[in-house]
């Protein structure tokens, strides 16, 4: 019965986030690669996709408190994270850096920078929930695992 | 074709995208090598490697894809090359076709995006 709630804590969980447009059909086809042959395929990405974030939010910070600003490197950084967010199915902070992306190609600046705190806020706010989900997760496979034995 | 020996190389370079397509065509039943950019890519042709299908991503560091492609064509390459990018306009399209791409899709792939591409190019992905 506990599974059974754990289930349904998860399955509420992750309506909410397609519902808030924190993801996208993209990420059902992440789900459907989780078989038993490949058990940690869905937190194998999202760990992949937190990590190579996280380095690229520090970097385009970086890039954004230079005097200069090099815009082609800016882009090129938000690119790889439009890039990867839209593999993983994470709609919001894959649309923040479309909107990211013009500015740059505007050379807009503060653009750029609010633009950067659009990305960050709807990033985190998705680790958030990425992190939860993978915590309902862990406990489901344990209190199964338990079952078992 | 014998989807078993169907051999496709991913030019990507981002590590996630490839993490996952590479997921995907192993439950299409493909054998896939990667290249992490252009240059390397071409550098696998000129060793003599021989691919059924090239799936090739536009922007990456090093060589970009049109180049890419561009060199692979005048290295004599055959093999259909289809363009991967995360624009779905039509000058994206036609500066990879003009470069000798054959197809175009738009990322993000998904099983059945691959599926279609596999079968259009003869590819039985046995599935």
């Amino acid at each position: 019965m506990a599974s059974v709630a754990l289930r349904e804590q998860l399955n509420q969980l992750l309506t909410s986030m397609f519902a808030e447009g924190l993801l996208d059909q993209q990420f059902q086809q992440l789900q459907m690669l989780q078989d038993s042959g490949s058990p940690g395929f869905v937190a194998e990405v999202i760990t992949l996709f937190c990590e190579d974030s996280e380095r690229i939010l520090t970097e385009l910070t970086k890039v954004l408190e230079q005097t200069i600003v090099d815009y082609q490197k800016l882009d090129a950084y938000v690119h790889q994270l439009k890039g990867s967010s839209s593999s993983v199915g994470a709609q919001n902070v894959k649309l923040a850096c479309v909107q990211f992306r013009q500015f740059c190609e505007e050379t807009n600046k503060e653009g750029c920078i609010q633009a950067l705190n659009v990305v960050k806020h709807e990033y985190y706010h998705l680790r958030n929930k990425f992190e939860k989900m993978l915590q309902l997760e862990q406990r489901i496979q344990a209190y199964d695992s338990k079952q078992q034995n | 074709m014998d989807g078993s020996t169907c051999k496709v190389l991913l030019v990507e370079d981002n590590e996630i995208n490839r993490v996952v397509v590479r997921r995907l065509l192993g439950e299409l039943n493909v054998r896939i090598e990667e290249a992490d950019n252009g240059k390397a890519a071409v550098d696998f042709i000129r060793e003599g490697r021989a691919y059924d299908l090239i799936l090739m991503d536009k922007e990456m560091p090093i060589m970009d894809g049109h180049e890419a492609t561009r060199q692979m064509r005048s290295l004599g390459v055959s093999t259909p090359i289809v363009a991967l990018s995360g624009n779905s306009l039509q000058s994206d399209r036609d500066l990879f076709i003009q470069a000798g791409a054959d197809d175009f899709l738009s990322k993000p792939l998904s099983r059945g995006k691959l599926a279609h591409i596999l079968a259009k190019y003869g590819l039985n992905h046995g599935d």
